[in-house]
């Protein structure tokens, strides 16, 4: 320990001269190639509207059936989203909120839907009864398909809130009714949008639910011009129906603006005594009863009545051999979509969640803009373009559709990882680089492995939704192969319900694994906070 | 011999200036306090020293090495420095015996070293369990024996004992007291906390604005505070409009003994005006004639002693003066007692620094 190395240099001129901090460049240059990434379908598109003659895709947009499927898009988001939002928001606040008997298997049964894929729920209503069929039949499908998207961030949202706000409330001299109305919808407000906004676009995306009840939107247009080789037409609609999802992205994000949401530490957890309901749980169980078998009972009863129907040629050797293979090839292109999607969203959420910066806010923020690129859209940019421009290089392979799936579903892993990984604080990692360890050693013993769970989570959210996927499946599956969803297609289309169902009935199963994980971590981490 | 050598350090986060030419050496073996109000820049200042953030200017040694400085910048995985953050920040994945393994060498991790180190902290026979089951004493003490294990050159602690309970803070105050003296370790630990910086340092540097207006020895920082603003933060303080007159200064508790440093400082300046410092615990209370008459405004009654608000009666300005008695019977609001003081009085000339 030898003195004096430091002779009484004070700062001077030079040493005021701004000194270099530590910039994360290596996360830097892959969270824009991540972006570059994902802004690919929207370039191919802006790129193939320019090809097919500025022109000609004005006329396109400016035909009669532009309208009305505009009317028929806008009419049924808008009452299904109301929907939604009700029969979510009423149901998460019975299960959270009251003394509702058999609370614990509602919140399960009640999401549960949500692993059944939208035309599966569709097969089950329109191929039980006829009149499930236009507008009323797409109401009812897609509302009883869709609505756990609301109840999901409201039941989270109820939990964690603070239930002395509602105590507060209520001593200051507010009623019942009004504490309800001004605080705990108040609290719940920025989940109910939340949910609201997934539900819109899910409706805007959705083609197989839509197809099967013989609806019209801007989905199933696109998807049967760009069967039919009108790559223009189909170009000018997606760039409508794109813009669609980019206004509901912005108007959520205009009315989510104002006014933020505090929430107590985690000291002040609380859970407030559950509501009584008195006479009123006999009405509300038959409800939730009446609910469960709709939106449950109907597509797995319906599945299980056609398989049973067709028993012996759904049993023979052929079809078994095709229920396992596509199972594989399902297992296969959504484990590999969603291991990439985890892994591209770890580098752009340790920069959210670690660094602040307006250029990295931006970055981030860009990702979510694939929200708004609906399925056929984002399909239909990707197959255009490598074979128009890239000579068909991956085209027809599995390679495109894994990529497909990987970005968009990207934003559902984004949200998945940057939850895990605020379980791993900052402080941690500057506490193991003090203790002599390297950056990227760091991030495997501490950073990734507090994150663990959660990047499990993120992994199983975009494989749900990869296996359930059909639309861009059907338009970038490599020929000769099937996937449970493009097989169970093929068997609908020719009303082959029988041989349909089974497929059916496995893709609900292969879903409901992910799903059951998937609780089981939600509901831990509701623990872990409360 | 000094150990942490710091030279005119700056730090600012945008145009948040927090950090504005800091100079600290802090000797081998020594346990130095940093003592200032939160938003003062303690943490700061002990994050520059661990490496997390980069100084814009200025430099930091750490034994004959340097560390931070104009080209200079070392890794914090390559400083060799015990950090002992504010929350413990234990790794909640991995066992106590892991945690204080993490720095070791594979094989080192396997030897006696750990169970030798949670000896020391007096949590021997813990190493199985997980930080979740351990009470926050004991976690504390784990990030301790985590940080010494890497036998680091100098150990650093940021508000360790805040997050305890009062009748924990002092056992565990002591215990570290205790394991550094034995170790020969040389510390710097970070509070806002005047009592603790007092009692556990060494010495202690007091942090103003982004400077250190004083590093001195914690007697040193109570009698003698380098201006009237820091006497106000550490402890309770009179300050009194005065007039030097030879050794003493006239103010209305009488003529006091100013401190022969202060004297010095101060110069034979006679007639001069001063700020003068008395302690609480140098006023007496008294019932008699003998002394200056004051009225008790309030008393707030601790158990092992009490703080008395007087307001002296033959003085119109409203000021009022705080002792410090020991415990025993309250004496009622609106009583009439006689003040006497005691000991030697600090003071400064007037008007030498912004009073408070």
């Amino acid at each position: 320990m030898a003195t004096g190395t430091l002779t009484g240099s004070r700062s001077t001129k030079a040493d005021l001269a701004p000194r270099r901090t530590h910039r994360p460049v290596a996360l830097l240059t892959l969270s824009w190639l991540v972006a570059a990434v994902l802004a690919l379908p929207l370039v191919f598109l802006l790129i193939e509207a320019r090809g097919a003659g500025v022109l000609d895709v004005a006329r396109l947009i400016a035909r009669p059936l532009t309208g009305s499927l505009l009317w028929n898009t806008v009419r049924l988001t808008v009452v299904v989203t109301l929907a939604c939002a009700v029969i979510g928001t009423a149901t998460a606040w019975c299960v959270e909120r009251t003394d509702l008997p058999g609370r614990r298997a509602w919140a399960v049964l009640v999401v549960v839907p949500l692993a059944i894929p939208d035309f599966v729920v569709g097969f089950g209503w329109n191929s039980l009864w006829t009149w499930a069929h236009g507008f009323l039949g797409a109401v009812i499908v897609m509302t009883l398909a869709v609505y756990p998207l609301v109840y999901l961030p409201v039941a989270a949202s109820l939990r964690s809130a603070d239930p002395g706000q509602e105590e507060v409330a209520r001593s200051l001299g507010s009623g019942q009714v009004r504490t309800f109305v001004r605080i705990t919808l108040g609290q719940a407000k920025g989940a109910i949008l939340g949910g609201c906004l997934l539900v819109a676009l899910v409706l805007l995306a959705e083609y197989g639910a839509f197809e099967i009840v013989g609806y019209q939107t801007f989905t199933t247009e696109i998807y049967s011009e760009f069967n039919n080789y009108s790559f223009a037409a189909s170009c000018a609609l997606s760039l409508v129906l794109v813009l669609l999802s980019l206004l509901v992205l912005a108007g959520e994000g205009m009315v989510r603006g104002r006014g933020r949401v505090t929430r107590p530490g985690p000291m002040a957890q609380r859970t407030s005594p559950p509501q009584r309901l008195g006479w009123a749980r006999w009405p509300v169980l038959a409800l939730f009863a009446a609910l469960v078998l709709l939106a449950l009972g109907v597509p797995v009863g319906a599945a299980a009545y056609w398989m049973a129907d067709g028993l012996p040629p759904a049993l023979s050797g052929g079809a078994n051999v095709s229920l396992l293979d596509a199972a594989g090839h399902t297992a296969l292109y959504g484990g590999t979509a969603a291991a990439l999607a985890t892994v591209a969203a770890i580098p752009v959420a340790l920069l959210a969640v670690r660094h602040s910066g307006r250029m990295r806010h931006f970055l981030e923020r860009s990702t979510y803009l694939v929200l708004g690129m609906p399925g056929v859209v984002i399909a239909f940019a990707l197959s255009y373009f490598t074979e128009r421009y890239a000579a068909g290089f991956g085209y027809g392979s599995s390679m495109l559709l894994i990529v497909c799936y990987a970005i968009m579903f990207f934003p559902l892993a984004l949200v998945g990882v940057k939850a895990s990984l605020a379980r791993a604080p900052a402080s941690l990692d500057e506490m193991a680089r003090s203790l002599g360890r390297r950056r990227p050693e760091v991030l495997c013993r501490v950073t990734l492995r507090l994150a663990g769970p959660g990047l499990v989570a993120a992994f199983c959210l975009v494989f749900l939704s990869a296996v359930t996927e059909l639309t861009a499946t059907l338009l970038l599956i490599p020929t000769g192969t099937q996937t449970l969803a493009t097989q169970f297609w093929a068997y609908e289309s020719n009303l082959s319900y029988s041989q349909a169902a089974p497929f059916a009935l496995v893709m609900i199963v292969v879903a409901a694994v992910p799903s059951a994980i998937l609780g089981r971590f939600f509901n831990r981490s509701a623990q872990a906070r409360g | 011999m000094r150990h942490v050598a710091v030279t005119g350090l700056h730090k600012a986060f945008g145009s948040h200036r927090v950090l504005t030419g800091v100079d600290l050496e802090v000797p081998a073996g020594s346990l130095t306090a940093i003592l200032g109000p939160s938003g003062s820049g303690k943490t700061t200042l002990l994050r520059l020293l661990a490496g997390f953030e980069r100084a814009d200017a200025g430099t930091i040694s750490i034994g004959d090495r340097l560390v931070d400085g104009p080209r200079v910048y070392v890794a914090p995985e390559r400083r060799r420095i015990g950090y002992v953050p504010q929350e413990g920040s234990l790794f909640p994945h991995l066992t106590v015996a892991a945690n204080v393994g993490f720095g070791l060498a594979a094989r080192q991790r396997r030897g006696a070293k750990v169970a030798n180190m949670l000896e020391a902290v007096g949590l021997g026979g813990f190493g199985r369990r997980y930080p979740h089951q351990l009470s926050g004493g004991q976690q504390q003490r784990v990030a301790l024996a985590r940080a010494l294990a890497i036998e680091p050159t100098v150990v650093l602690l940021d508000e360790p004992f805040a997050s305890l309970d009062a009748h924990l803070r002092a056992s565990v105050r002591a215990d570290v007291q205790e394991i550094f003296r034995r170790a020969g370790t040389t510390a710097v630990l970070v509070t806002h906390d005047q009592d603790e910086a007092l009692s556990v340092a060494d010495r202690v540097a007091a942090l103003r604005d982004g400077k250190i207006v004083q590093y001195a020895a914690p007697e040193d920082l109570y009698s003698r505070p380098a201006d009237a603003q820091l006497a106000g933060f550490i402890g309770e303080a009179n300050l009194l409009d005065g007039v030097l007159a030879g050794g003493e200064v006239k103010t209305f508790l009488g003529r006091l003994q100013v401190d022969p440093a202060a004297a010095a400082a101060l110069g034979p300046g006679h007639g001069d005006e001063v700020t003068v410092l008395v302690r609480p615990e140098q006023i007496d209370l008294g019932l008699g004639e003998d002394g200056i008459a004051a009225q008790v405004i309030s008393f707030d009654y601790y158990g092992h002693d009490a703080v008395v608000y007087l307001r002296p009666e033959h003085h119109a300005d409203g000021r009022v003066i705080i002792a410090r008695v020991a415990g025993g019977t309250p004496v009622p609001a609106g009583s009439r007692v006689t003040l006497r003081t005691r000991g030697q009085v600090f003071a400064w000339p007037k008007g030498s620094s912004a009073e408070s």
